[in-house]
Formats: C-alpha cells, sequence, structure tokens
C-alpha cells in the first residue's frame, strides 16, 4: 500500500499522529482517552445513535460524534470540555428516563455498561416523574430473552447477528420511543442461537436463559480458559461459583475469537453437571459394573495390564486416546502405551490429517517453515494461524462446512470478507451457507477430492478430457491463480491422495512465489494435540516415524525404555485385532468407540479380556467396560490444548466435580501402580505444567513460549520436518480419519448431555 | 396467497419500477393494504416471497410506517387531523364529535365494520383546516354540520364530494402576488399536458435541452438565486454541481414529495394542478447533471394526487416527454413515482433515500452526501416539489429574471400556506421577502373576530415562533435567520390571544414525538419524554421545576441529535417557553386557563 501519508490533529492536549481514515473514537482509546459510547463497536457497521460519543471540534457549530468522524489534518479534538460532559450527562438522563432501574435483580447489575456509564458520567438525581413505558418480557428462546424497557437500542444486537453472524435474525420493530428489538418469528427466535446477542447487549436487554436470576456477577470467579468442545480453541471465560460453572463467555475479548462464541461455546457448558456424570470407579462383578475406590479400581487396572501383557506380550494391549484431553495428558497416554506397555498400538479417531499436513510440509520444507503470519518475516511459512484468517486476502475452503463444523473459522472468513474484503472459493461435495459469501464455488461429488484437487493445479489439467467438473473448475482455478496470498483449509476428508494433490498444487504455487498456507480443520477441542502428542501408530510426538531409530532413541532415554520399533494398530486395526482374538486388552481415554465406530459392534468389543475406560459418563464404550474410571473435563482440568491450526493455549480449571481425577492424574497413577507391577517407570511428572516442559524440550515445535502461553496467547507450533529423517510412514489407511461432521448443536459424545443446547428447537431433537 | 388481477398488475409494474426489487416493498404492502383492508402476516410472506428478502426484514419497515395497519379497519377509515393548524380552528372538536357519534375511540371500528377513526398528524390540508381523509378522501373546513352529513352518506355508501383542489390553492389573486409556479391554479384542466403546454409548458426544458449545455443549466439555476423550499434554503445550483460528471453509477433526480411539515400544504395542489411542471423541473435537473432516471416520492396519504401525477407521467411518455430522446435532444430521462406510507422522517433527504431502497426511513450519517452517494449508493439530487417547479421558469424566463422577483440572495416567489387564525387562509404565492405582516394581515385578511395576535409560526412547526412583536419583517431564509427563526417550509400558522401556547406547545411535540424515528436516543426519548411532561402540565398538573425542566430538555436535544428532528422539536419548544413564560405559570393553578378552540359551526347535540 502506498499509503505513507499520515494525519497529525490535536486532540485534547496531545498531538497526535494516526493514519488517514482513522476515527476519532479509535485514535482516543488508543491513546487510554475514554470517549464513552454505546453504539460504536469496533468491527460492526457505525451508527451515530447513541450519540454518547459526543466530542467538540475546533470551528465546527455543533458537537460531532467522534465514532464518526474521521481525523483530518489540523483538526483540533477536545473530550474534556464541560459541553461535552453536559452532553454525556443528558444522553444518560435521556436513556434512564425510561429504562427500569431494576438494577438490584437485574443479570447485567454489576457489569453493566449504562451503570458505569451513569456512576462516571451521570446526574445525581432523576428528574423524570412520568410513567414509564413498559412491556412484559418475552422469552425468544430457550436460550434468549428479552426485556424491552431496558432495551436503549444501540442495535449492536441487531449487527452483530447481521453482519458478523450472517443470520440476520433481529430487526427493529415499531417506531420512536416505541421501538423494540424483535427477533424473525412471530415472537420466537429462529437462528443460530449463538449468544452473541446476549454478551453483546450493553445493558439487560437480552438475558440468557443458562445464567439468568442464577446469581450476581461478583459471586463468582472468573476463569480463563478454551472452549471444550469444537477443534477451533475459542478463548472462553467461565464465570465460576462454587466450583460450579454458571456461564461461559468472552466479554474479556482475550483471544484471537475476539468476542466470538458459538451456542456451544456458550451454552454447552452444563455437559459437566449433568446427573448421569460418574463420580466413582467402576468394576465389573458378576457381570455387573459396581462402585469402587479408587484404589481398589487402579491397582485392578494395573495388575490385570500387567497379566495380560505377561501372558500374551505388549502387542495384545492398545490404548484409544480422546480428541478432548490435553496435550500433556495426551503425552502420558503415549508414554505409558509405549514405554510402559511397550506397544504402538496407540490411536484416537482421527479427524483430519494432520500428519498428512506435516507430511506436506516436509515435501515443501525446500521453502522455509514455520507460521509465516505470526513470526517476523516468514513469508514462506505454510502454516496460517486462527488470526491470520481473519485478513487473509484469500481463502480456499475445501470439505468443509465450516459455518457448522467450525463456527469460529467461519466467523473468521465473514470477518475477512466484511472488513478485508477477502475473496472467498470453496470447493465441497456438499452445499454449504457460506457459498453465498464466496467468490466462487465448485460442488464435486463424494470421492472425487483427489480429482477435483489434481485440476487447481495449472499443470493438473493439462491431460484431461474436458468434463462438467473440468468446465465448471476452470474459472475457479484462474481466479485462485491470480491470488498471491491463500490460506487453504481442508477437512477430514482431503486425505491421502487428495492430500498429495493439494500438495502438488501448493508446489507449483510457491515455484510461482505464490504464497500459500493451510489449516487442517479437524473435530474437536484437542483432535490437533492428540495428533501432535503421538496418539498414532506409526508417529511419536512431534511426528517423528516410530520407524526412525533416533527419534525412537531420544524419546526412549527421556522415558527410560527401549521403545518398540514395529508400528502399531490404527484404530480401526486394534477394534479389527479385537474381534479376531488378537488383541486382549484395551485401554480407552475420553472416546466411545463403540458408538462412534460404525464397523465395530459391541458383541466384538466383549471379547477383549480387559476394557478400560476414562470418561464422564457411562458411554456406550464404558457401558461394555470392566473397569470404568470417572474423569474430570476440559473444564475441570489444568494443561495445554493445540487448536486445529496449531496454536498451542492454556487449559484452566473452571469447575471441580467431586469424586472425579484429572485424566493427567489418573495416567500417571498408574504409571506408579504399573511400576509396582514391575512394568515400566513411574512417570515423574507431577503437575501438567511439568509435563509441558517436558513437551516443549521433547516435542518437535513445542518449544513456545511460556511468557506468551501463560499471558493467554496462543502460541503456533513451530514445528520440525526433519524429524521425518526421510523416513516417510505409510499413508494412513482408509476409514481411519473421518470427522463427525458435527453441526452447531452437537459436539460429539459430548450431545446428548449438553441439555440446553438440546433443547433448542433448531437442534432437531425430538423429545 | 391469492392475489386479485387489478393488484398483481399493479405488484408487476412496481417489480419492473426500481433497479433494486426490495423498493417495491412499502407500495407493494401499502397497495395490498387497499384491497385486503391490512398487512396479514400471509401478506408478510407472500412479499418477502417475491421480493426474495426474509420476512423479518418486510416485518421489521412495514412496522415503521404509521399507514401499514396490522390489524383490519373500517370500510371507511376515518382519520382527523388535530394538528395545529387544524387545532386553531376545531380539529379536537371535529374529532370528539366523530367520537361521539360512531361511539368509537381512537384507532377502534364500529361494530358493523362500517368505521374506523383515528387521530392523525397534519395530512397537508392545513389552509382548509379543519379536515379529515376518508380513506384517501381528503374532506376539509369541516363544521359539526358539515362532519354529520359526511358520515351520514358515507353510512349510507355514498361519496360525498371530495375537497379538491386542495381548499385554499385557489382564490381571487391578492395584487400582492405573483403567480409563477401558482399561474395554472384554477386553470380548467391544469394538470393535462395540452393545456399546460398552452401556458408555456415544456419551454424552460427546451432551452435547457437545446440552448443551454448541462454546465450552463447549472448556472443558470446558480444566479436565479432560487434556494431550496423544502425549508433548508440551500442554493439548488450549487446543490446540483456537487454532483460529479463522471460516475460509473448511473445518477438520479429525486423529488421530494413527502410533504409532511405542519402547515404545510402547497406540493399537493403543485402537484395536483401542475404535475408536468414539477417533471419538466426534474427533466431539467437530469439534463444538468447528467441523470436518467427520476423518482417522485409522494407521501402516502396523497393517493389521488399521485394517481393525478401518474397519468401525467404517462401522458408525457406517450407525447416525447419522458423517456427517450425528449423532444429530439437525444436525452433520454425516465421519471416514475414512488409512494410512502406515513413518515414524516421520510422527508428527511437521506431518509426518503432508505425508505426508496424499501427499508426503514432512518437517516444515514453523512458524510458521504447524497450528491455523491444518494439513492443506491449513487450521486443523487434531491429536491422539494416547490423547488423543482421552479426550474422551469427559470430555464424559460431567465435567472435575471427570476432572482429579480425576490430580495437579494433569495430569488424568485414562494407559495407561503397561512393557516391558523386568519380570515383567509390560503395559499398565496409571493415574492421572496414579502413583509409577513402584511402578509398576515391584508393577504390573508387579518384576524377573525377582531381578537389579537399572539404569535407565528413562520414556516412549519419546526420553527421558533414569533411573538406579535416580532412579524415586521421580510419573509426570507436570511431575515427569517436574523430574527432568531427559518424560514422553512412556507407554512406559517397563524395564533391568536385565545389560545393556549402551552397547548401549542404540547400537540408540536406530540407530533415530534410520533414522528421521531427512534433511532438515536435524545430525539427518542427527549421527545416522548417531553410529550409526557407537556401534556402532564398543560393538564394542570405542572410543578414550577417543570417549567425550566422543559427548555432544558429540549436544549439537551437541541444540536446533539442525529438528524435535524430533535431540532425541531426543541426550537419551537424553546422559543415558547422563552416567550410565552407566564402562560405556563398560569398552569401552576392547576388547570388550563384557556377555552378550547371553537368548532367554525356550533356541534349539533
Amino acid at each position: 500500500m502506498a499509503e505513507t501519508a499520515e494525519i497529525k490533529f490535536k486532540l485534547d492536549d496531545r498531538q497526535l499522529t494516526v493514519r488517514p481514515g482513522t476515527l476519532v473514537i479509535e485514535a482516543a482509546r488508543e491513546q487510554g482517552i475514554e470517549v464513552p459510547s454505546f453504539c460504536y463497536y469496533q468491527g460492526l457497521a457505525l451508527q451515530a445513535a447513541c450519540r454518547m460519543c459526543l466530542v467538540e471540534v475546533e470551528k465546527a457549530p455543533k458537537l460531532q460524534t467522534a465514532c464518526t468522524l474521521v481525523a483530518v489534518n489540523g483538526m483540533v479534538v477536545r473530550t474534556n470540555t464541560p459541553q461535552v460532559h453536559e452532553a454525556r450527562k443528558s444522553m444518560l438522563e435521556f436513556l434512564l428516563a425510561n429504562h427500569p432501574l431494576d438494577c438490584p435483580v437485574c443479570d447485567k447489575g454489576g457489569e453493566c455498561e449504562l451503570q458505569d456509564m451513569t456512576f462516571r458520567y451521570g446526574a445525581d438525581r432523576s428528574r423524570f416523574v412520568e410513567e414509564k413505558l413498559h412491556v412484559p418480557e418475552v422469552k425468544w428462546s430457550n436460550i434468549v430473552y428479552y426485556d424491552a424497557p431496558r432495551c436503549i437500542l444501540c442495535f449492536r444486537c441487531v449487527r452483530v447477528c447481521d453482519e458478523g453472524m450472517d443470520v440476520k435474525a433481529l430487526g427493529v420493530g415499531q417506531r420512536g420511543a416505541n421501538s423494540v428489538i424483535i427477533p424473525n418469528r412471530d415472537g420466537y427466535l429462529e437462528c443460530v442461537e449463538c449468544g452473541m446477542c446476549i454478551d453483546i447487549c450493553p445493558v439487560g436487554a437480552l438475558t440468557s436463559g443458562t445464567y439468568r436470576y442464577h446469581t450476581r456477577p461478583w459471586e463468582m470467579q472468573y476463569v480463563p480458559t478454551v472452549c471444550a468442545h469444537c477443534s477451533n480453541g475459542c478463548k472462553t471465560t467461565l464465570s465460576v461459583r462454587n466450583h460450579e460453572i454458571i456461564r461461559a463467555n468472552n466479554r474479556d475479548l482475550s483471544g484471537y475469537n475476539g468476542d466470538f462464541l458459538c451456542a456451544k461455546g456458550r451454552f454447552a457448558f452444563d455437559f459437566t453437571r449433568h446427573p448421569e456424570r460418574l463420580n466413582q470407579p467402576l468394576i465389573r462383578l458378576g457381570g455387573k459394573l459396581d462402585t469402587a475406590s479408587w484404589e481398589e479400581a487402579l491397582q485392578a487396572v494395573a495388575s490385570r495390564l500387567a497379566a495380560i501383557r505377561k501372558q500374551n506380550g505388549p502387542e495384545a494391549i492398545g490404548f484409544y486416546g480422546s480428541n478432548r484431553t490435553t496435550n500433556e495428558e495426551n503425552y502420558l497416554l503415549g508414554r505409558i502405551a509405549r514405554a510402559s506397555i511397550g506397544t504402538n498400538n496407540v490411536d484416537h479417531h482421527r479427524t483430519a490429517d494432520y500428519a498428512g499436513l506435516m507430511q506436506l510440509a516436509a515435501d515443501l520444507a525446500g521453502s522455509s517453515s514455520g507460521h509465516g503470519g505470526s513470526t517476523a518475516g516468514g513469508s514462506g511459512g505454510i502454516f496460517a494461524t486462527m488470526r491470520d484468517l481473519e485478513s487473509a486476502p484469500a481463502i480456499l475452503l475445501i470439505g468443509n462446512d465450516a459455518t457448522e463444523q467450525n463456527p469460529l473459522v467461519a466467523w473468521q472468513i465473514r470477518t475477512a470478507i466484511r472488513n478485508h474484503r477477502s475473496r472467498l472459493y470453496i470447493l465441497d461435495s456438499r452445499e454449504q451457507k457460506l457459498n453465498s459469501k464466496a467468490q466462487a464455488s465448485v460442488l464435486f461429488a463424494r470421492g472425487e477430492e483427489a480429482a477435483a484437487i489434481g485440476k487447481l493445479a495449472p499443470s493438473g489439467t493439462a491431460n484431461l478430457a474436458e468434463t462438467d467438473l473440468d468446465r465448471r473448475l476452470h474459472p475457479f482455478r484462474d481466479a485462485l491463480a491470480a491470488e498471491n496470498d491463500v490460506v487453504v483449509l481442508f477437512g477430514a476428508a482431503i486425505q491421502g491422495a487428495a492430500l498429495a494433490r493439494l500438495s502438488d498444487f501448493a508446489r507449483e504455487r510457491v515455484a510461482a512465489g505464490k504464497r500459500t498456507r493451510f489449516i487442517a480443520l479437524g473435530d474437536y477441542a484437542n483432535s490437533r494435540g492428540a495428533a501432535d502428542m503421538g496418539l498414532l501408530p506409526e508417529w511419536l510426538p512431534g511426528y517423528a516415524p516410530i520407524a526412525n531409530p533416533a527419534a525412537r532413541e531420544a524419546f526412549g532415554k527421556i522415558w527410560g525404555a527401549t521403545l518398540p520399533e514395529k508400528p502399531g494398530l490404527d484404530s480401526r486395526a486394534m477394534l479389527d485385532a479385537t474381534a479376531a482374538g488378537q488383541l486382549k486388552a484395551l485401554y480407552v481415554v475420553g472416546a466411545n468407540p463403540a458408538k462412534k465406530t460404525n464397523f465395530v459392534g459391541s458383541k466384538r468389543m466383549g471379547k477383549l479380556d480387559l476394557l478400560v475406560v476414562q470418561d464422564l459418563y457411562l458411554s456406550e464404550t464404558a457401558r461394555l467396560a470392566d473397569i470404568v474410571l470417572p474423569a474430570l473435563s476440559a473444564f475441570e482440568k489444568n494443561g495445554t490444548m493445540t487448536n486445529t491450526a496449531g496454536e498451542v493455549q492454556l487449559v484452566r480449571q473452571g469447575g471441580d466435580f467431586m469424586g472425579a481425577r484429572s485424566d493427567f492424574d489418573i495416567l500417571r497413577i498408574l504409571s506408579h501402580q504399573l511400576a509396582q507391577q514391575r512394568v515400566g517407570q513411574p512417570i515423574p511428572l507431577r503437575t501438567p505444567d511439568a509435563a509441558f516442559e517436558e513437551i516443549a524440550r521433547t516435542v518437535p515445535g513445542y518449544a513456545v513460549s511460556w511468557a506468551g502461553l501463560l499471558s493467554g496467547t496462543a502460541e503456533p507450533i513451530q514445528p520440525n520436518f526433519a524429524a521425518t529423517n526421510g523416513h516417510r510412514p505409510a499413508e494412513s489407511a482408509a476409514g481411519v480419519i473421518f470427522s463427525n461432521n458435527d453441526s452447531l448443536f452437537t459436539s460429539g459424545s459430548l450431545t446428548p448431555y449438553c441439555r440446553m443446547i438440546r433443547s433448542l428447537r433448531e437442534a432437531g431433537v425430538t423429545p | 396467497m391469492e392475489i386479485p388481477p387489478v393488484l398483481e398488475e399493479k405488484f408487476q409494474a412496481l417489480l419492473q419500477r426500481y433497479p433494486v426489487k426490495r423498493s417495491a416493498l412499502v407500495p407493494m404492502a401499502l397497495y395490498a393494504q387497499d384491497v385486503f383492508g391490512f398487512v396479514s402476516d400471509e401478506l408478510i410472506l407472500e412479499i418477502a416471497k417475491r421480493l426474495g428478502l426474509s420476512s423479518l426484514h418486510v416485518n421489521e419497515t412495514l412496522a415503521y410506517y404509521s399507514m401499514i395497519r396490522r390489524k383490519p379497519a373500517g370500510k371507511y377509515h376515518v382519520q382527523v387531523c388535530t394538528n395545529v393548524s387544524c387545532m386553531l380552528r376545531g380539529g379536537n372538536e371535529v374529532f370528539d364529535f366523530v367520537q361521539k357519534k360512531l361511539e368509537i375511540g381512537n384507532k377502534q371500528t364500529t361494530a358493523d365494520g362500517m368505521f374506523s377513526l383515528e387521530e392523525v398528524e397534519c395530512i397537508g390540508a392545513c389552509t382548509g383546516a379543519p379536515a379529515m381523509q376518508v380513506n384517501y378522501d381528503f374532506y376539509e373546513n369541516l363544521t359539526g354540520q358539515r362532519t354529520d352529513d359526511l358520515l351520514d352518506a358515507l353510512d349510507k355508501s355514498s361519496r360525498p364530494a371530495r375537497s379538491v383542489p386542495t381548499s385554499g390553492s385557489v382564490h381571487e389573486r391578492h395584487p400582492a402576488e405573483v403567480s409563477v409556479i401558482s399561474r395554472l391554479f384554477g386553470v380548467p384542466d391544469s394538470h393535462k399536458l395540452d393545456v399546460y403546454l398552452q401556458r408555456d409548458g415544456y419551454k424552460g426544458l427546451e432551452r435547457a435541452l437545446k440552448e443551454f449545455t448541462p454546465e450552463q443549466v447549472i448556472e443558470e439555476v446558480k444566479k436565479s438565486n432560487l434556494r431550496g423550499r423544502g425549508g433548508a434554503g440551500f442554493p439548488t445550483g450549487v446543490k446540483w454541481s456537487f454532483v460529479p460528471k463522471e460516475s460509473a453509477k448511473p445518477k438520479y433526480i429525486l423529488c421530494n414529495a413527502d410533504e409532511s411539515e405542519p402547515g404545510t400544504c402547497k406540493d399537493r395542489p403543485l402537484m395536483e394542478m401542475v404535475p408536468h411542471q414539477l417533471m419538466e423541473g426534474m427533466v431539467i435537473a437530469g439534463r444538468a447533471v447528467g441523470a436518467h432516471h427520476g423518482y417522485i416520492y409522494i407521501r402516502g396519504e396523497y393517493r389521488y394526487v399521485l394517481e393525478i401525477v401518474d397519468a401525467a407521467i404517462e401522458e408525457a411518455y406517450s407525447r416525447g416527454y419522458l423517456g427517450k430522446n425528449i423532444m429530439g435532444s437525444g436525452f433520454d430521462f425516465d421519471l416514475a413515482t414512488h409512494t410512502g406510507a406515513g413518515a414524516y422522517e421520510c422527508g428527511e433527504e437521506s431518509a426518503l433515500m432508505e425508505s426508496l431502497e424499501g427499508k426503514r426511513g432512518y437517516p444515514r450519517i453523512r458524510p458521504p452526501f447524497p450528491a455523491v452517494v444518494g439513492l443506491y449508493g449513487s450521486p443523487t439530487v434531491i429536491n422539494n416539489v416547490e423547488t423543482l417547479s421552479a426550474i422551469p421558469a427559470i430555464l424559460h424566463r431567465g435567472s435575471e429574471w427570476y432572482s429579480g422577483l425576490g430580495s437579494p440572495k433569495n430569488g424568485g416567489t414562494r407559495l407561503f400556506c397561512i393557516s391558523g387564525h386568519v380570515n383567509r387562509p390560503g395559499i398565496y404565492e409571493l415574492p421572496m421577502g414579502f413583509n409577513l405582516k402584511r402578509m398576515i394581515e391584508e393577504v390573508a385578511g387579518g384576524i377573525p373576530g377582531g381578537r389579537k395576535l399572539k404569535a407565528v409560526i413562520p414556516g412549519g412547526s419546526s420553527c421558533p415562533l414569533l411573538n406579535a412583536e416580532e412579524i415586521d419583517l421580510p419573509m426570507d431564509f436570511d431575515s427569517l435567520a436574523k430574527a432568531g427563526s427559518m424560514l422553512g417550509s412556507g407554512g406559517l400558522v397563524v395564533i391568536d390571544e385565545s389560545t393556549c401556547m402551552v397547548d401549542v406547545a404540547r400537540r408540536i411535540m406530540h407530533f415530534y414525538a410520533h414522528e421521531s424515528c427512534g433511532w438515536c436516543i435524545p430525539c427518542r426519548e427527549g421527545t416522548d419524554w417531553l410529550r409526557k411532561m407537556l401534556d402532564r402540565f398543560h393538564s394542570g398538573g405542572g410543578r414550577r421545576e417543570d417549567i425550566a425542566l422543559i427548555g432544558e430538555l429540549s436544549k439537551n436535544m437541541l444540536g446533539r441529535t442525529f438528524c435535524p428532528l430533535g431540532d425541531a422539536a426543541a426550537l419551537p419548544t424553546i422559543s415558547i417557553v422563552k416567550k410565552w413564560p407566564h402562560e405556563f405559570e398560569e398552569h401552576l393553578a392547576g388547570k388550563c386557563p384557556y377555552q378550547p378552540a371553537e368548532l367554525l359551526t356550533p356541534a349539533l347535540g
């Protein structure tokens, strides 16, 4: 950009230099000068409706709204004059005229922008003696309630629903003093129930079904952590009272998601207090699961694992990890499998081909590596971050319905299009909502992934006959070719051959000097972390192939064991081996393979000598188990998780649940119990922090800034492709990587326990 | 849903009329309401479907317009105006009379479904006050007897003769009058093209097309000192010159015919009697700025006027004064009408554009200004009916002649609507700068019953009021500004000594509270609060501190609202509190010391 010009103007007693086009309200806020506003909201359309931000401008006859005032050279603006104070005071007086002063019972009391502004700028008495307008509060959905008299008509909710969410479910009814916000259906809402409108409301006009009348803001503790649901890793702040999570939001705007959260992020924390939550270990006795003490249960697990290992060898034992446990827990599980037991039979439900992406990166390793967007000068980096997305000039979305499956990714895409005029290209086998925002979109048939992607690279089309797909892809390919900077997002279906074609596409672009960055889109909160931590039969943490003796040796040295060389069984093969009677013990952590894999029935699972399950509930798999260990959820533990773009964030304990233990504790204790049975070494890592320090040392790419993590930043990992060291592992077998295709209202195996979400009309659950 | 063929035809025409389909939203709903009696949920879905909009968008848009009904009304919807001009001449009494006779209250319908009643804001019949509309028919100069007869006739389902043309527009010319734009008032069939052509019709356009370059046309208009007749008085030629010459988007000429400033009823006769004059002015404007499309946004209440204009447009197309290659010049211009649906705020230029784009009539943030980013984001000229109606004469007879008719910097003549307490209420075309005192005393025949003058609203109800001592001044934009008021829209309301000024303030605030769009806090809350307070105060419930509070709250709105509506509500109120404080004091005794206005003929029974 040739915008080298600068604008110099005076704001109060300061001489400021700003970029052309800067709004005075922004310039002021950057300086720490408060210019109050209700309707102005960064990133949303300007309104100039609340008139709170009126400022004095020299030579202007009237006060001007700072939210629409663009700084120009020589302008003199004053925010701190009697006239300005008088104006603010009068606006608040007008607002309070019809505002019901029911602050003592209003959910917003204590964290209300109107209260705060009245405290700071308002009058100390009311001059209003007329009768206030009153209309009763209405329930628009199980989640959204609207109290019209409290509404100050700042239209933030209408804008965030329209511009931010592209849902357009809110409008304005009536006129003048009778104006109200109205929902899109006759008296009720039909929308994605994201609750953006509730959190963005500066007053208590919009309140949430989960939080309303539950507590007062000052009675809670606030715990910043990461959402437990999808793989986008939104920062959420849990409001906790007496160890119980009462609310989730992100009003402190921490994290790359700003104030964005979807319905799950805001309202699906209730699974933590579901009545079916397990609070005691269970051991099968006489065909029935019966309660047991932790000591009994863990001793039983260790002794029976030791016995099977002794009798059938380590390869008769398999480990099935989780998409939702922390990096530290995943690391421990892999360590127990490989170092304590001595098997590579360790996998999890893979929801994106992260290993394939690493291979792609390694193939492109001629160019430099790492997170280009977030590291200085890293224009050659091939991984994009979540934040990169919101201003990416062009985005190519392949094989994923981001609106449903990756809500933050979709939000970032919409923001990019709205605020940065970014161009979106979609290649998918399904119609999706984002198509309406796309510059171009091409639909292909399921199974045509590799063929379609193969035609994206200019060289890929040369010898192909002109098919219907070709004809549709030509303009698409040409438009893409003209883009100098593309972020490619791809879903689970892009694996194996399709991913190899994507690699060709990337190679050609990189050769042509065109920036190309990637994000693989997985399903759950730590899908990426499960893969990165090596819950894969052929890869050690950091994607070092198990075949690589140096990598085996390195980890073996730290873990105090000689690691097995033979590649393990993948998730599907383990279950097949179970059916065949070859696998005798299966240890499942936070997963539900009996339900989620369609190729294994409960009968086959019954052939196991030992099935151990760590989970929150008696899932379909847990019901078959011999020993069930009640675990804490992601909202109840400390550690780190890695989002689908490869950014590490801290997870902090919000709630607690009596009787359950964190997977970290369970696994650590298990290692000690196993050691007592002369199986492996006890794991000396006492805390997740200690485990992460080891991860940072041992896992390529994870030596991220601890300072950054502690301060709440998302730290992109810096993978080291040299880890492969020329060892190219086999491609993942077909059927091993697949998405659950969750919607905005489902969250894999947690879905049945998210009662608020399931109660929503839009969730389509028949009661 | 089933749409009758006549309505379907209207729908189809509307769907063709605009470059953006959504623009047809409000007209479609209003025309459908005419057929079905109200706008049903089913109809909303039908319109949404046809326009490719969400039902929410249709719903929220329609909720803005006061003429749109979501419930059935009576076969005869009686709308009684009680705004200031009517109030001064018995509008409230007419309303009470109708209530008693029909035995229904405001917004109620008789049991037999024949009548419904609504108290409405200014309907643009100020010089025929008191007035009402039955459906779209105007009935003016009401008395008790006349109202009684009207309702009886309607009850027998006959349609009594309407008050057309606008009462007060056709009268014996006063010697001081200079008939330029009103020269065809009263001429039989003046709305017809041939009659217009006989009286110098389209000669201005001919010169503009054949003798002048577009730049010269703008220059002529600049030199004429024509200033916007809508109220703000901005020099018209200068406004036109802001339109960029080159534009990738089509440019538009908009006529603001959303006349609704209380006390103002000049655009209505200009359109009903000389529609071609306005249309000619628009084509000239199009020629001047290089626009080829125009819309006339006519307030919804003026349906019969819209039909006259539509017919005139059709006639002009058939004779080559609109459409392709106008008068063989190679210049093309397309013109269509657009109906509003009851919203004073849509008279604000940017709100009008929003409304014309099928949205709630909220004003827009400026800059950008309409000349650059206006209708559909395109460069747009927007002028008042009277302004555009003056253009043909300027082009035909020259800017020098025109400017010479008025006072310095205030070119030409102006239609003054003189209503309220005068012997000859009417619409008079007088030179700019004509003395206000003479206007009242000589032109309008002075105050009836030998009563004394108390106050004058000089240019529509948003202007600060003048008292009897302040009226010896020339009526032009600059002189009025100097006197602390505004020339405004040319709606003079004369108020005599029998009138309660608190009541006037109350009624004015009722209007602005009703018409506040609700966008910004000070106007939305301020007008509503003041309305409540003035109601209480006028009925005797006032406290001493309220007097200062009324003035203060008004000042807190002044200059701080999003659009000028806040000022419009504040300015008259401030002036009344300041100039007639003793009248407020008198109300502290617990009641209003003034009698209500007399119904001109004593009410029956």
